[in-house]
């Protein structure tokens, strides 16, 4: 989502100057002309931070920031001070206000690009988010009163690279979050008092975390819960007890976490899909996924040939069908070569459907390779 | 009033120019400002408090307009009377903003008025009785800029005073 930032200032040409400032950053610039104009636009646009000027016609910015303190939606949204004033006692004044920074006017762009990037995640226009992977460290606040679940978790999680942070009451998780956003919470919904529920919201409120993904946490017959925190909006739910593997896939798809390094990599000029030994079904989506692009990043790279590796697949059921069906097509659309592999498992389970039962599976990935070298258009 | 008040401007006009327009102030000596008939426009930004006053920034037209466009990143274009009149005040309000807070460190707390301009090309700037007048002379770009400072002390500001 793009950030958005309230420009309040008395001059035209500081609101222009700010705008002109984050022209090349993928954000938007509103603006208001006096603290009464910037208390409405603040409500109307909810923006992520606003840079404040301090002396204005109607209401001036200490007016406007008290104002904005007092209003329960509007509290935390972010304020940098923007002003001529600059005395050790205006500085002191500001700062017990409530603002996250100040700027002296006059200042260089630059300068109010910094204080505003400290605040705001800033991207500059044409660059995409840095897509992070599985395996990149991500820290995971967990906030349950029973620290076996906590434990639960961290354990489950222990094969990633990703940290746990447990915490028993929704003051500690606050606290943790104030110091460092997490990539992701779980949040269990059997805290006392609705507990949960405030850790949520108040997430919500928060422009740092308004984005995070948050997940509850409800024992899988407390149906009534589980449909109230989806009424929320909550990310998703986890019922307990927990399958780490659904929450790991869970966390992926919710932090949008590529995982395609798993089962896709280019051997010796070939794409090669690994599917796992063991088959679920957040592994068939993962590859789903992934598989369109995986292949025609490969033919635009000038790969022509692909091996499906199925030799590790332990039990075999219509969704691996599904898999190697999906690939054939997208083979056939793209004129990619492409020869299989396939367990004892995978193989008698072709046997059971027409499309599939002539299937042919080479031995090995040399013998794939020799055959594709052979240069046979791929037949299933 | 302030022995240093010329210093204080000076140092106000060359933080201001040297960090938004990047372009450097020098002092002239003093005496009358050049006054040939070409249209100015002139920011006015009052203080009040311990001390009170009202400091004018001015120059020609033309060299506003340049700022203007130097504030703006405009290249070419023409900017507008009021968008020209708005950056002025701007450049008062910094201006002045920055001796306040001088001030303010040496206790003489004073608030800031909304920025003010007049346009033309034969008005004076003229103190009442009790009233202190500097005149300071500056040169960017070849054009000259002017700060006029009216002072009035309001309290014992004498003893904060440098």
């Amino acid at each position: 989502m793009r950030p958005k930032i309230l420009t309040v200032d008395d001059s035209k040409t500081i609101r222009l100057i700010v705008a002109k400032a984050f022209k090349p950053f993928d954000c938007d610039v509103v603006e208001a002309s006096n603290g009464i104009e910037g208390l409405s636009e603040a409500a109307r646009e909810h923006p992520d931070l606003i840079i404040l000027d301090l002396t204005m016609p109607l209401m001036d910015g200490a007016e406007m920031l008290a104002k904005l303190k007092a209003n329960a939606e509007l509290k935390s949204i972010p304020v940098i001070m923007l002003t001529a004033e600059a005395g050790r006692d205006t500085v002191v004044r500001i700062a017990r206000l409530g603002v996250r920074d100040y700027l002296i006017k006059p200042f260089k762009e630059d300068a109010l690009i910094d204080r505003v990037g400290r605040v705001i995640e800033l991207r500059l226009k044409g660059t995409t988010a840095v897509i992070k992977r599985f395996d990149d460290p991500l820290n995971i606040l967990v906030v349950d009163d029973k620290p076996a679940i906590i434990e639960l978790i961290r354990a489950g999680l222990a094969d990633t690279v990703w940290t746990v942070h447990g915490r028993g009451t929704v003051a500690q998780a606050m606290e943790l979050c104030a110091a460092t956003v997490p990539d992701v919470a779980l949040v269990s919904l059997s805290l006392p008092e609705s507990g949960g529920f405030t850790v949520f919201q108040m997430m919500r409120t928060s422009p740092r975390m308004k984005n995070l993904p948050v997940f509850a946490m409800s024992v899988k017959t407390a149906v009534d819960e589980q449909m109230r925190a989806q009424q929320s909006g909550f990310t998703g739910i986890v019922t307990k007890p927990i399958d780490t593997e659904d929450l790991k896939s869970k966390i992926a798809r919710a932090l949008n976490l590529d995982t395609s390094y798993k089962y896709f990599e280019t051997r010796e000029g070939i794409l090669l899909l690994k599917v796992p030994g063991n088959y679920t079904p957040n592994v068939a989506n993962e590859i789903g996924v992934h598989l369109r692009n995986k292949i025609s990043e490969a033919v635009d790279s000038g790969v022509d040939k692909m091996i499906v590796d199925m030799s590790q697949v332990r039990k075999a059921d219509v969704s691996v069908i599904k898999l190697g069906l999906n690939v054939w097509q997208v083979c056939e659309e793209l004129s990619l070569k492409q020869r299989m592999l396939g367990s004892p498992a995978v193989l008698l389970e072709c046997r059971n459907y027409e499309e599939t039962k002539d299937w042919h599976f080479e031995c090995s990935f040399e013998e794939a390779l020799a055959a594709l070298n052979g240069g046979a258009l791929a037949s299933v | 009033m302030l022995d240093d008040l010329d210093q204080l401007v000076a140092a106000a006009i060359s933080a201001v120019f040297g960090t938004m327009l990047n372009v450097p102030v020098l002092r002239e000596a003093p005496g009358a400002p050049i006054t040939n008939g070409e249209a100015h426009v002139a920011g006015s930004v009052g203080f009040i408090g311990a001390i009170s006053g009202v400091v004018f920034v001015y120059s020609s037209a033309s060299f506003a307009q340049r700022v203007t466009r130097g504030l703006l990143g405009m290249k070419d274009a023409e900017p507008a009377i009021e968008m020209v009149n708005d950056a002025v005040g701007e450049i008062t309000n910094m201006v002045v903003g920055n001796i306040k807070s001088r001030l303010s460190d040496r206790g003489m707390d004073c608030m800031l008025t909304i920025p003010s301009i007049v346009r033309g090309s034969h008005f004076t700037i003229e103190p009442t009785t009790s009233t202190e007048r500097r005149v300071c002379l500056f040169r960017c770009e070849g054009q000259q800029v002017v700060v006029e400072v009216l002072l009035r002390q309001t309290r014992t500001a004498n003893s904060f005073a440098k």
